[in-house]
Formats: structure tokens, sequence, C-alpha cells
């Protein structure tokens, strides 16, 4: 296997791996970190893809999702804050009021 | 032109007697009465000034072209015969009907309607009007008997209108077809007189119109309807359903048969003469089980319209004179009776025979017309009733010996009711009901008199009446029904 | 000329009915007595002299025609016609009318004004109708004064109008001569169908020479029109029970007059009768049977106006068997006698029986002949011609002309012979027991009555005619075209011998008390062999149980069918039709009736919401549930993209 493929099976493996701790965890933090994860997947490709075609736009969009995923964090710790003071738990489950 | 009035004056004259209270102040029984009397006027000019040829008077006038459709009337000594009695019966309701205050204007131009509509059938020969005029008969009847009338009576206006509409859609259907199937399409009862039609279709045709004609008549088993109308009814309605409605049954069957189907005739007449048969004696016997006055009468009609029908289908000119002659004897006797027993019901409240009785007591001038009419229903020598049977039973003779037989039997058991009703009304010790009975006021005694007279004048005279009926009938025969030599 | 005085017979008869029935005004008693007795009595002035000129031969026979109707290619020719047997028989009739009449101005007597006023109107009526008939030269008129006598007999017979058992007799008469009346009608259409012409001078040769089955059914209906308005076996039930009207009207219509009129019938169409063998005999058999069975019957009644009509019956008997054997005239001798006589009995009898109390049994009679001597013996004289004593009354010389007729007329004619003369005896017995039990003593002493000059006026005239009349017998047989017979010696001496052992015979029952006693018990032969009883079985009752059912008061048809409305009766026929109606509508219109597709289309939209209701489930509110779903949309995309690069 090239080089970036390797890179490329491991951002995959990275992003799945993030979704299936977004899908299995109960818990909202955990779940922020599973998302991290899967943000990690996609950055590594842009990554990958830049070094192997000698272009800056890779690096450019890993700084663009950096600064997502920051921005990410913050409103998901912020949202996780709240849930924990008023409704006491971070059970992402129990969170439904929005159910259809 | 003439003819035309015959039609549009009851017409109008209904709106007439709707509106002419509230318009211009005016009583709308004398509006009916005018009404009436300028119709009878202007069908004596015309029987006056008529020809001399197969018709009195005849209008012929395009009304929708590209479907065939004409304004096409005629009329020939019956059809006189009939607008006469039609507006004598109508101005004999308004008289009758003298205490009637309930929606007045309504019933007044109800009445008048009827008597249009019934002018537009004896005169119609463009099938698809006659078709209309047939249908729009049962209207105003229906409005009559709903309203007006007591017991249930919305339960014998509806009989009467499924009956009367669910026939007439036999009708309605022959006559499409036969217009449909015409080339150039025309609805001219003289035109498709002429088309060649197969034999099966002819019987097929006869029949559509003869179950339209045979449930107005009416023949068993198709007159359920009428002792339940004849009952609930008020007694103008009576008068215009036994003197009028059931005399179109007859002369849809006397004129359209052996103009547009010889050959179906031919076919279905000893079914006709047969089912005539059945229907005198089961009338004559019903009759006599009834308790209610103007069921046992309703029953006679039933009785005596199926004599028509044996007339009629014998195709024989006696048979024939005979069915016109017992068209008007009936309807003058008939409506007699029912006049009676309608002012007797309105005096005493009730038609049973078994409360009534004793009238001759306290009210000979009623007892007195009831027997006159008595001797009427029972087709005494001297009435018009008897040489309407008679005559129908000479062409029975000639065409069927046991037929005429069973229509002797009419006679025999005419007996048995017409006692039945006089004795169950005018003799015997007077009764609670009958007590305070007033006599014949004169608005009630002049149309018995007239009534009485007319019956005794063609049963002693016949002589005009007969000529009358003579073209007639001569267009009736049917050249191929067998004489027995 | 003198022939349109003919039309004026029946004229004044009919002017005073419709004065009396239908002039609105009132009239004072007065009036009314006058104006019937008037229009009762003036036919025969009429009639009187025209009669006895043609009986005398002074002027021929004339023809009055009335009019003229077209119908179809016949033309119906309405005459009146004056020969010897209408003659005879209108005399005979206005002249027992006038009779009646004067007498009824006193026996009425009792009756209010109004109803006295419709009595003598019915009465004028009936007179019109019955000399329009005799006097008839075409067979519409006769059949119109036939048909209008049965009316009249209708109205007078239930007179009393509050009578039910008047009313009930009446509807018998008339429904009885009714079904003759229309077997009359239908033979008398076929006569007039074979011979194109309504005129008798040409329907009676073409009845006589119509194709034999043919004629022989024109005759045999003729015959049963005759027996039926005559009252003769097996239609004379309704004359006894007519008894139940007013004795005037009995002496005039059910003795001597309407009854008579079907031997006046058969006189007339003799001619087609005799044509036919059958037919003939036929007659002769129903007339004789009758007469020995009236006869028998009047031997055991007890109440004398039933026992004057069950001899009206075997009178009339003996007519009909003299028309059957082949001698009309003689008939039409013996009609004009026994009017005569009848009509006296009755008159008398109703004048012993109010003199008695009211009451008409005979036992009621006793002591008469001491209350009442003139009608007593008017009685007598009127009883004397009935039972036929040899010699001195007329009675006698016209049974025997019946007899000797019979006798001479081959081998049915001698069994009509013998049979007859049974009845003869018979006749003596029963005639004489009413004026045996007036002429006894009564229990209680009986003064003397008053008697009218009105009614005792008419009952010498009559009695006086019913003893010397016979020396008219021979002369009115001749004239009437027949042969007045001469009968051997014996015949006549065993006439006579008959007619004495009925007296004895008489004699012997009132006084005999086991012959009394057996009279009184033969209670079958009182009730006429209860043919009255065996036809209200046979014939009345299931025609009202038929009517019954039919009219759905029983009868299970009902149930099935369904009944209208408002508790009125139904019919079965009718009502098939209706249920008929009823069942297309509750096959073909009733599983319709919710309307099906509206139904399928709102189902259709509550479908739709409960859909939605489900698809709600989708949005569970947890955010991995949506990741889930964006994830797997995701996979699916890409697969899709990636199948779409096959080629």
């Amino acid at each position: 296997m090239t080089g970036l493929n390797a890179l490329l099976a491991l951002s995959g493996g990275l992003f799945v791996t993030g979704l299936f701790g977004v899908l299995a965890r109960r818990t909202i933090v955990l779940q922020l970190v599973s998302l991290e994860i899967m943000l990690a997947g996609p950055a590594l490709a842009f990554v990958a893809a830049g070094a192997h075609h000698g272009a800056v736009e890779g690096t450019a969009m890993f700084l663009l999702v950096l600064a997502l995923a920051a921005a990410e964090v913050a409103v998901g710790l912020a949202i996780y804050l709240h849930l924990r003071r008023h409704e006491g738990g971070g059970d992402a489950d129990a969170t439904a009021r929005l159910r259809g | 032109m003439a003819l035309t009035l015959q039609i549009l004056l009851p017409f109008f004259g209904g709106f007439a007697a709707l509106l002419a209270p509230r318009l211009a102040g005016l009583s709308e029984r004398w509006t009916t009465i005018a009404v009436m009397a300028l119709t009878l006027i202007v069908l004596l000019l015309a029987v006056v000034s008529g020809d001399d040829g197969r018709w009195l008077a005849f209008t012929r006038a395009d009304w929708a072209p590209s479907f065939g459709i004409q304004v096409l009337l005629a009329m020939d000594g019956l059809s006189a015969a009939l607008l006469a009695v039609s507006a004598g019966l109508g101005m004999i309701c308004v008289f009758i009907s003298w205490h009637v205050t309930h929606r007045s204007p309504l019933f007044h131009a109800a009445i008048c309607w009827t008597v249009a509509a019934s002018n537009g059938v004896f005169l119609s020969f463009d099938l698809l009007i006659l078709a209309f005029f047939w249908e729009l008969m049962i209207v105003p009847a229906f409005l009559l008997i709903a309203l007006w009338g007591h017991g249930d009576r919305e339960a014998a206006a509806i009989k009467f209108l499924v009956f009367n509409a669910v026939a007439g859609l036999g009708l309605l259907a022959a006559v499409f077809w036969m217009g449909a199937t015409s080339d150039p399409i025309t609805f001219d009862a003289f035109e498709l007189a002429r088309d060649e039609r197969s034999h099966t279709a002819q019987v097929l045709l006869l029949l559509g119109f003869a179950v339209a004609f045979m449930v107005k008549l009416p023949v068993p088993p198709f007159h359920a309807w009428l002792p339940d109308a004849h009952t609930n009814a008020p007694t103008a309605g009576s008068i215009l359903l036994a003197g009028l409605l059931l005399k179109t049954g007859a002369y849809g069957l006397f004129r359209f048969p052996p103009l547009l189907f010889p050959e179906g005739l031919v076919t279905l007449a000893p079914w006709g003469m047969a089912l005539g048969a059945f229907g005198v004696v089961y009338g004559a016997v019903l009759a006599c089980g009834q308790t209610d006055a103007k069921r046992l009468v309703a029953y006679t009609s039933v009785a005596h319209m199926s004599i028509v029908l044996m007339g009629v289908c014998g195709g024989v000119h006696f048979a024939l004179m005979g069915a016109g002659v017992e068209m008007i004897a009936h309807a003058f006797s008939s409506s007699a009776l029912f006049l009676l027993i309608g002012a007797l019901q309105h005096r005493t409240g009730t038609r049973d025979l078994r409360e009534l009785g004793g009238l001759q007591k306290t009210a000979p001038a009623f007892a007195t017309s009831f027997a006159l009419f008595f001797a009427a229903a029972l087709a005494m020598p001297g009435t018009a009733n008897f040489l309407g049977e008679a005559l129908v039973i000479t062409g029975m003779f000639q065409v069927n010996w046991v037929l005429a037989a069973i229509a002797l039997v009419s006679l025999v058991v005419s007996v048995v009711y017409a006692t039945r009703l006089i004795g169950g009304i005018v003799f015997g010790e007077p009764k609670p009901a009958v007590q305070g009975a007033h006599d014949l006021y004169r608005h009630e005694l002049w149309p018995i008199a007239v009534l009485g007279l007319c019956t005794l004048l063609f049963g002693l005279f016949p002589q005009a009446l007969i000529s009358v009926l003579r073209p007639a009938v001569e267009a009736a025969l049917t050249p191929l029904l067998f004489v027995q030599p | 000329m003198l022939a349109y005085l003919l039309l004026l017979v029946p004229m004044p008869s009919l002017g005073g009915f419709l004065l009396l029935a239908l002039d609105p005004y009132r009239l004072d008693r007065r009036a009314v007595q006058a104006a019937g007795l008037a229009a009762g009595c003036a036919p025969l002035l009429v009639i009187g002299p025209l009669a006895a000129l043609h009986l005398t031969g002074a002027i021929g026979d004339q023809v009055a025609p009335i009019f003229f109707i077209n119908v179809g290619n016949f033309e119906v020719a309405l005459a009146m016609g004056l020969d010897a047997v209408s003659a005879v028989a209108a005399l005979t009739v206005a002249f027992v009318a006038a009779c009646v009449m004067i007498y009824a101005l006193d026996y009425m007597s009792y009756a209010g004004t109004p109803d006295l006023r419709r009595f003598f109107a019915l009465m004028n009526l009936f007179v019109a109708g019955m000399l329009s008939m005799v006097l008839a030269a075409d067979s519409i008129t006769f059949f119109l004064g036939w048909e209008l006598m049965g009316l009249c007999s209708f109205f007078l017979i239930s007179y009393n109008m509050t009578s039910p058992r008047a009313f009930a007799a009446g509807q018998k008469a008339f429904l009885i001569t009714r079904i003759a009346d229309a077997a009359l009608l239908a033979g008398l259409l076929l006569l007039f169908l074979e011979a194109g012409s309504v005129r008798l001078t040409e329907l009676i040769p073409a009845g006589t020479v119509a194709e034999p089955v043919r004629g022989s059914i024109i005759a045999a209906l003729l015959l049963i029109g005759a027996l039926g308005k005559s009252a003769q076996v097996p239609f004379h039930t309704w004359l006894p029970t007519a008894m139940a009207g007013p004795t005037p009207v009995s002496a005039l219509l059910h003795s001597a007059t309407m009854v008579a009129a079907g031997a006046v019938l058969l006189a007339r169409f003799a001619p087609v009768i005799e044509a036919y063998p059958v037919v003939a005999g036929a007659t002769a058999v129903a007339g004789a049977t009758t007469a020995l069975f009236g006869a028998a019957s009047a031997v055991a009644q007890t109440d004398v106006k039933r026992l004057l009509a069950y001899s009206s019956i075997s009178q009339i008997g003996y007519m009909v068997a003299a028309v059957g054997v082949g001698a009309p005239a003689v008939a039409m001798a013996h009609f004009v006698v026994h009017a005569a006589f009848k009509s006296l009995l009755f008159m008398a009898a109703g004048v012993m029986s109010h003199a008695g109390g009211g009451s008409t049994t005979i036992d009621s009679l006793r002591g008469a002949a001491r209350a009442t001597p003139i009608a007593f013996i008017c009685y007598a004289a009127g009883a004397a011609s009935l039972a036929g004593l040899p010699f001195v009354t007329a009675g006698w010389w016209s049974k025997e002309a019946i007899l000797a007729s019979a006798v001479v007329s081959g081998p049915l004619g001698a069994a009509v012979w013998a049979v007859a003369l049974a009845a003869a005896v018979l006749t003596g017995v029963y005639a004489f027991r009413p004026v045996l039990v007036a002429a006894a003593t009564p229990a209680t002493p009986r003064r003397r009555c008053r008697e009218h000059p009105l009614a005792s006026g008419p009952l010498i005239v009559l009695a006086l005619l019913a003893l010397a009349g016979g020396l008219a017998v021979a002369p009115m047989t001749t004239l009437m075209g027949g042969h007045p017979p001469h009968p051997a010696h014996w015949v006549e001496i065993v006439g006579a011998v008959a007619a004495l052992a009925g007296l004895a015979g008489s004699v012997a029952v009132v006084f005999v008390p086991t012959l009394a006693a057996r009279v009184r018990g033969a209670r079958k032969l009182r009730a006429g062999l209860q043919f009255d009883a065996r036809y209200y079985a046979l014939l009345v009752r299931p025609y009202r149980r038929l009517v019954r059912r039919l009219s759905g008061r029983e009868g299970a048809w009902v149930d099935r069918l369904g009944r209208p409305p408002d508790g009125a009766t139904a019919d079965p026929v009718g009502q098939a039709t209706v249920a008929l109606g009823l069942w297309l509508r509750r096959v073909v219109l009733t599983p319709f009736s919710p309307d099906r597709m509206d139904i399928a289309w709102m189902r259709g939209a509550a479908g739709i919401g409960r859909a939605a209701e489900r698809g709600r489930n989708l949005q569970t509110g947890r955010v991995r549930d949506y990741a889930l779903a964006l994830a797997v949309g995701l996979a699916a995309l890409l697969i899709l993209g990636w199948g779409m690069t096959w080629r």
C-alpha cells in the first residue's frame, strides 16, 4: 500500500471509530470526544493529500478543521454544562424534548 | 292556437291563482274557476269550428329542430271529450274545496297544473313532449296529496310518486329509442308510425309504453298505489286522480299502440285482455272487503279501468267504443262518489263504513245522490257506465266468450260492493257521527247534479257520445286482430 | 200515429218518480199522495183503450220507434211495440199497479211524509220500468226495464231503512237476480251479434236459426235470466226473504209483476226456447220441479206472507213449464190470472194482519173473518182461484189449460202433467189453510174493524176478476197466438178432483191434530229444504273468507309481504309489487346506501393521518439516532455514487 493510501485508510478508520463512538456512547462528553476523533479523520486525510500533491491547500484545510473543532467543542461543552446544571446529567438519550 | 291554449291557459292560470291573492287581491278560487271556464270555452269554440276530417284541430310548430322535437298537438272526438271532462272536473274541484284555507293559493295552483299537464298528455303527438307531460302530471298531484291530504299522506304521496315515476321510465326509454333510431331524428308520432320495425322491436317498445300506461291505469299488479293515494288524498285530489289521471293511462293505451306498434299489439293483446279480466275480478272482489269508503271506491276504479283495458285490447269496434265510453262514464261516476264521500268526511270526520249510517234520515238529498251514483256504480242501464260495459262485453263476445263471461262477473260482484257502500252510508239507524251532518250545500249540489245529468244523458241518449268517439275508435281498430265469425 | 201513445204509457209513472224523488221542494202529504196515485194510475188510462182496441182487433200491431243509435256497422233501433202479448201484459201490469197504489194509500198511512214520498217514488219508477219492459220492441229497452225493476226491488224490499234484516233481504234479492240478469244480458248480446239488430222481431227468428250449440247456449242463457228473476229453483231463495218489504211491495212486485217478468220473457222468446229441444225440456223440468217444490214448502209455512211467496214460486213454475211444453200463450193467460189473485191475496192478508195487530203469522189471523169480513171474503175468493176450484174460478181455467197443454205434448209433457197435478193438490192444501184459520173462532172474540174503502175497493174488484176472469182465458190464449187446448174429459175430471182433494187436505191439515202437528214439525220443508243454508255454506261463507284473506285481515301473506302504513288493508297482488320494490331496495340500494366511496376516501385520509402518526416515531429527539440516520444516509449516497460509476 502506498503511503497515501495507508494514510487515507487510517483517516477512514479514525472517522469510523469516531462515528461508532458517537453512536454507541450515551454521555454527551464522550460523544464530544468521539466527534473530535471523527474530525481528526478528514483532517488527517487533508494533510496527507496536501503532502502527496505538494499543495498548500491541504494544510489550510487542516487549519480550518482545527478552528471548526475548537468552535464545536466550545459550543458543545457549553451545552453540556447547561444540561448538567438544569437537567442533572449528561445523558444524551434523555435529552429528547424535540421528539416529534 | 286553441290547442296550445288548452295547455297554456291552465298552466299560467296556476301561476295566476298562486299570485293573484297577493298581487291583485283576487280570490284564487274564482281565478281558477275563470281559468277553467275559459279553457272550456276555447275548447268548445275549437270543437264547433273544427274540421270534419280525422282531426278536429291540429297544431304543428318547430321547437328544437336539430333534435326533432316539435310542438305537435292534435285533437279528435276522444281528446275533446276528455279535455272537456278535465276542465269540468277542475271547476268542480274548486267548488268542492271551498273550505280549504291552508295555503289555498298553492292548492288551487296545483289543481290548475294537474289539469294543464293532463291536457298536455291528451293533446301531444310529439312523443318527447308526451313523455314530458306524462312525468309532469305527477308533480302537482304529489303536492296535492302530500300537503293537503290526511292520514299518512306523505307515505301515500311517495308511493304514488315512486310507482308512476319508475313506470314513466319505460315510456321514456321507448321514446328515446324510437327517436334515436329514426333517421332523420324525430319524435313525431305520425312519422315514427311510418317506420318499419321488427316484430320484436315492436313488442319491446310496446311493453315500455304499456308499463307506463298500465301503472297509471291502474291494472293489477301495478295498482298498489291507488288505494293509498285515494284514501289519503284530499277530495279534490281524489277527483282529479280518479277522473283525470287514470284516464290519461287509458287514453295512452287507446291511442298510441295501434298507431305505433300494430303488430306488437296483436301479439300482446291477448295478454292485455287476460290481465284486464283478472283486474276486473280482483278489483271487484277486493272492493267487497273494504271498510273505508274511499278505499272501496278506489278498488272499484281498478275494476272499471280493467274493463277499459279489456276493451282497448279487444281491437274490435264495439270493444274500443265501449272503452272510450267507459272512460268518460267512469270519470263522472267516480268523481261524484269521491265528491260525496269527501263531503261526508268533511262533516263527520270519518270514512269508515262501520261508523257511518242512516244518512237517509238526516240528509235526504245526500242519500238520493248516493243512490243515483250507486246505480251508476252498478252499471244500471240508463247510465253511461252500463253503456260502456255493455259495449265492451259485446266486443268481448266477438273475441272470446270466456273473457266476456269474466267481464259479466263484474256486473254481479258490483252488487255486493255497491250495496255494501250504500248500506254502510245511507241505510240503518243514524249513527252518532252522522247525527249532525248537514245536507248538501248548494255548491256541492250543483256539481252532483251536473255529473248525474251527464251520466243519465249519455246513458239514455248515447248517440252524441258515440258519434264523437267514432273517428278515434275507427283509427284504433287493429285490422290484423281476428274477429270470431 | 196511434203507436206514439205507447211511449206515453210509462211516462206518467216516470214523471211521478222524478217529481217525488228529485224535486227539491217540500211537498205536503196530500200532494205526495196525489202525485203518487195519479202517476201510478195514469198508465192504465193510456194503455187501457190501446190494449182494448188491439185485443178486439180494431188496430193491428203497432211499433213506435224511439230513436236510433249508430254503433260500428250496426244500427241499433230502439222502439216500443204493441202486440198481443205486450197488450195483455201491459194491461195487467197497469191494472194491478193501479189497484195496489190505491190500496197503498191506506196501508202506508203509518209512514211519515218523507218515507211516503220515497215509497211512491220508487213504486212509480218500478211501474215505469215494468211497463217499458213489457212494451219493449227491442232488447235494449227490454233490458233497461228489467234492470230498473231489480233496482227498485232492492230499494223497496229494504224500504224500512232501519232494519238490517230488510237490508240483507234486499241485498240477497238484488244479488241473485243480478246473476240471472248477467246471463240474460249475455244471451241478448249474443242474439244481437247473431241477428245484427236489436229489434225483437228480428232477434227471435235469428235465435231460432242459429247453429245448434250456439243457439242452445243462447236459449239456456235466456232461460237462466228468466229463472232468476222469477225466483225459480235454484234461484228462488230470495223471494221468501223479500217478504221483509211492506205488503204493497209484495203485492205488486213480488207476486204479480216483477217475479212473473221471467215468465213474460220466456213467453216472448218462446220460439227461441222451443227451437232447441234440450233447453225446452230443461224449461219444462225446471218449471214443474219448482211448482212442486214451491207448493210443498208452502204447505209447511207458518207465516202467511212466506206462504204466499212460496205460492208465487210455485205458480210461476206452472207458467215456466207451460212455455217448456210449447204453450206460451197459455202461460201468459195464467200470468194474467195469477196477477189478479196473487196481488189480491197479499193485499187481503195485509188488511187482515193489520187488523190482527201487525203480525203476519197464520195463527194471528184467527178470527179475521169476524174482524175484517170484506178482506176475508176477498181472500177466500183469491184462495179459491189459487187452488183452482173447478169452473167457478179463473184459476181453474188457466191451470187446466196448462195441464191440458202439458198432457198432450209428448212423454216429457206427461211427466210434467203428473208433477203439476201433484202440485195442484198441494196448492189446494196450503191455499185454504189461512182461510180456515181465519174463519175459526179466536180465543178472545174480536171486534169488527173499520175497513177503509180505499183498501176494500181494489180487493173487491180483484176478487171479482179472480172468479169471473176464467171466461177470458180462452179468448186471451187465442189472441196471443196459442191454441186453447181441448183436453180430454178425464184430464178435466182429474184436475177437478185434484183441486177438491186439495181443499179436503187443507181442512184435514187444519183440523186434524196429528196432521197439524206433522205440518208444524216439518222444519226442513218450512225452510225451503235448506237451499238458503246450503247456498250460504257453499257460496257466501267461502266468498267472505276469500275477501277477508285478500284484504289482509287474515291469512299468512301479510306477514310475508308486509302491510301498508296507517293500518290500512292491503291486497296480495298489489303488496307483492310493493314488496318486490322493497326487496330490490334492500338488495341493490342498501349496500350502497352508506356511500362506500366516500367512506373509502375518508378512510384513506385517516390512513394518511395514521401514517403521519407513525412517522412521528422517527423523531425520537435523540441525537444519536439522528446521527445514525445521517451516517446511514451518507453511506447510501456513497454506495449510490459508487454504483453510478459502474458502466
